[in-house]
């Protein structure tokens, strides 16, 4: 197994190591030992000494969502996804990358999405009618929300128009390489598309992110790769902040207590975690619940439901659990994923709220 | 009895029919995952390459009945089952050395109450004890069960090995944690201890159970009592020039009150982990204290213990010792900070009255460097009691043995002195890591004809001998 001296030395850090057990939100979900950062880099030192087939263990390197709760919680700063991700490359070059997976890879090559679309939801062309072409300022939808949860990039569109915000979005857009960059780590092929993608937003001055797992690598892998952005690249939830803050948006008042599921990309990798917030404490009264800024939990990816959709309701389910102990009647999502798979695990009297819903 | 490949098939088939296809597994992954425990040797073994006994199956079910029908298949086919919750412990009782089933409780995570009438939690055994304190302290309370493994450990994992977390002088070990239990029997009936932890009915059950590692039964779900946060901690360092002095001001201490936390670091600990971390540069022991709960008390209860350490020569070190101490009582476990690989290393903690405590202390420390002269030793004093404490000892070979079985040996003998030594001087085999295989051959030197009663049980609980084969002796 050809990884790097940084990877082993991680997997040599965490193969005894359970301090992160409780805050991975696949192993809370499933119950298996198998799924936390531990038992990973316990059978990857197996490969590694050879006593293990890597083939035996690339399911279980797929079983991670990258959401860097583990990374977070590492009191000596070790960080798992760095391993999980070499290794997820390291069998693509090996030719074990299992066959769901390729399957998946496959479909983004024949549509540029893994999704397999060929065409996105009618709701967002109705929506883009009008919109001024020649705008310098993207909204960036992202391939989850256009294919996957189409109102969601709806509901944008239409709080920025409410806001007098002048944007387009691409007909033809390209995924931002999420996608490859989740499925086999950094290839070059990964970066390929990453370039390709950088091209087209490099042609606007100002890029609105809407999804916060495109953000997330606009911000780190592109940084990682050299590939060079030079638009001026926005949060949606950013924008929105701004907006409110400068009176430009009213925010429509939620029934009962409100509180916010940080995006743990959007919190942890790219840093963001008060402009939610603050469109969220607009609404009505807040209530933090527990794990949350920072320490949040994952509540769902549709990369990973792809391959894992059952694991992908337990994991919403859990975190649902969260919501309801906080005692809110209704949550706010930033994430088209985190919206969906909520919206799917949650019980009548919790509120579902896609967070361009709230703008009035 | 080896099965051939028709009869591992069709008793695979039965398990799944018992807790659900996906929480049955014979993949390799799950197998050595479940294999290698926070027991040195395992990981030894493991880092030399070798792979560790494992599992032929490994099931998670998520109740007791689904717990009761792996036992049954478990028991007419006699096969072993060993019971594996977070699997961090350090005596290897987690670990599948028969092969056989691992039941892993994971799932048996659920949070059914928290009862704050009676101040207790209702929880699977499988939870991780981190989740009940998040459960605890979102209606305002705390487990104040705050070991290392907060983190990584489940409450039943805590229970089979009778742990212990840093607050324990005040709030107790968790065998005072528990007010009742239930309990799969290996034949796989059901029962419950009784209602409440203290009565005049017998003995009592749920001592009998907790400490069993796994050997007479699978408990599966506990009620683990809730306190009221403290409405503040104050922190304390000492330093003492030995520690005869810290021992008889802790012991007049414990007449008066009882702190949360006692930690005493003799001068080799004080002088490499203590100073490493906290920062404590002068020579001596170091000695942590904390007084929590009413503020009014904790008022009175630091001018007591002021006092009395003044008595005794201790030097006050004020409170950011403690504070930091706090802050980093889990970092002294990431990698990096705690010993870790080529290193060999073992915590032989023991436990005794005040009269045999330094005296145990000093046996030890002479026994592993006279015998073991690559062996540095350490300790410090953790739990405390108003009849005596216990000591934390561990030894360090900075180059053990490259041959794995070499290594083995060795770790072994050194083990087999120290402990022995601890027990010929009055302590006991272990005070808070349970036995597991490690120091199983130990439990008969430790309880001689005694060990009938803990066999006479099992024989009548386990009489086909599935349960955690060749753990705690039996």
């Amino acid at each position: 197994m050809l990884i790097s001296d940084k990877s082993k030395k991680i997997i040599d850090s965490c193969r005894f190591c359970w301090m992160c057990r409780h805050i991975c939100p696949i192993g809370n979900a499933t119950g298996q030992e198998r799924n936390n950062a531990r038992a990973r880099a316990l059978s990857l030192q197996y490969v590694e000494r050879g006593a293990a087939e890597l083939a035996s263990c690339i399911d279980n390197v797929y079983e991670c969502a990258l959401c860097g709760a583990c990374t977070k919680e590492c009191a000596t700063g070790w960080d798992p996804i760095v391993f999980t991700k070499e290794v997820r490359r390291e069998a693509a070059l090996e030719g074990i990358t299992p066959d769901y997976i390729t399957a998946l890879i496959d479909k983004l090559g024949e549509t540029g999405n893994i999704y397999g679309k060929t065409d996105y939801c009618d709701c967002i062309k109705a929506e883009a009618e009008g919109l001024n072409k020649d705008s310098d300022t993207l909204l960036y939808i992202g391939s989850d929300a256009r294919y996957m949860a189409p109102c969601f990039a709806k509901n944008a569109m239409i709080a920025l128009k409410k806001a007098g915000v002048d944007f387009t979005i691409l007909a033809d857009e390209i995924d931002s390489g999420i996608a490859l960059d989740t499925l086999v780590g950094a290839m070059e092929e990964t970066k390929e598309a990453m370039t390709a993608c950088a091209d087209v937003l490099n042609k606007y001055k100002t890029v609105i992110v809407l999804d916060p797992q495109d953000m997330k690598v606009f911000v780190r892998e592109y940084k990682e790769w050299g590939i060079d952005l030079k638009c001026e690249l926005k949060t949606y939830t950013a924008v929105l902040a701004d907006l409110l803050k400068n009176g430009k948006i009213e925010i429509a008042k939620v029934d009962g207590k409100v509180t916010y599921q940080d995006n743990p990309l959007l919190v942890r990798e790219v840093g963001e975690t008060e402009e939610g917030r603050a469109v969220c404490k607009a609404a009505g009264e807040y209530v933090e619940m527990i794990l949350s800024g920072k320490d949040t939990m994952f509540a769902g990816n549709f990369i990973m439901a792809q391959w894992m959709d059952d694991v992908m309701k337990l994991v919403a389910k859990e975190r649902m659990t969260n919501i309801i102990q906080s005692g809110a009647n209704a949550v706010v999502c930033a994430s088209p994923a985190d919206y969906t798979f909520l919206k799917e695990a949650a019980p009548e009297n919790i509120a579902v709220i896609d967070i361009s819903e709230l703008v009035l | 009895m080896q099965f051939n490949e028709f009869m591992t098939d069709m008793i695979l088939t039965e398990l799944e029919d018992a807790v659900g296809r996906e929480n049955c597994s014979m993949k390799e992954i799950d197998k050595m995952t479940h294999g290698v425990d926070y027991f040195w040797l395992s990981r030894m073994w493991s880092d030399r390459g070798l792979r560790m006994p494992e599992a032929d199956y490994v099931v998670s079910p998520k109740d007791a009945k689904e717990t009761s029908a792996v036992l049954k298949i478990a028991n007419y086919y006699k096969i072993p089952v060993t019971t594996w919750g977070g699997g961090g412990g350090t005596q290897g009782g987690a670990i599948p050395v028969a092969g056989g089933i691992v039941l892993d409780t994971k799932r048996m995570n659920k949070i059914y109450d928290v009862n704050t009438d009676s101040m207790y939690i209702e929880c699977g055994t499988g939870a991780i004890y981190k989740h009940i304190e998040w459960a605890a302290n979102e209606k305002g309370y705390a487990t104040m069960h705050y070991p290392s493994s907060l983190t990584c450990s489940t409450v039943g994992g805590f229970l089979a090995h009778r742990g212990i977390g840093v607050v324990s002088t005040k709030y107790g070990k968790i065998d005072d944690m528990v007010l009742q239990m239930e309990v799969v029997l290996p034949n796989g009936d059901i029962i419950e201890t009784a209602s409440a932890p203290k009565h005049a009915a017998g003995p009592d059950l749920n001592q009998i159970f907790i400490g069993s590692e796994g050997t007479l039964g699978v408990m599966t779900k506990a009620q683990m009592r809730i306190y009221d946060q403290p409405e503040e901690r104050r922190f304390r360092g000492f330093l003492f020039k030995d520690m005869t002095g810290a021992f008889k001001a802790s012991r007049e201490l414990l007449q008066k009150f009882k702190p949360s936390v006692m930690r005493l670091y003799d001068p080799a600990e004080t002088a490499s982990l203590i100073k490493k971390i906290v920062g404590v540069e002068k020579p001596g022991a170091f000695m942590n204290i904390a007084i929590e709960g009413c503020s009014a008390l904790v008022e009175v209860e630091e001018k007591i213990l002021l006092e009395t350490f003044a008595k005794y020569g201790a030097e006050d070190l004020g409170s950011e010792y403690g504070k930091k101490w706090w802050e980093e009582k889990i970092t002294f476990f990431y990698p990096g900070h705690m010993m870790d690989l080529p290193q060999m290393f073992g915590t032989m903690d023991t436990i005794a009255p005040y009269d045999k405590i330094e005296k145990i202390y000093w046996a030890m420390k002479n026994a592993i460097e006279t015998n073991f002269p690559m062996a540095r030793f350490i300790a410090h004093f953790s739990h405390w009691y108003e009849w005596g404490a216990m000591v934390y000892d561990r030894f360090i070979v900075d180059n053990p043995p490259a041959d794995p079985h070499e290594a083995l040996r060795l770790h072994n003998a050194i083990w087999t002195c120290g402990v022995r030594t601890a027990i010929e001087n009055g302590g006991v085999v272990n005070d808070h890591h349970g036995v597991g295989i490690k120091l199983g051959r130990l439990m008969k030197e430790q309880y001689g004809p005694a060990m009938q009663v803990f066999t006479g049980i099992k024989k009548q609980l386990d009489p086909n001998g599935i349960m955690n084969p060749f753990k705690l002796g039996l």
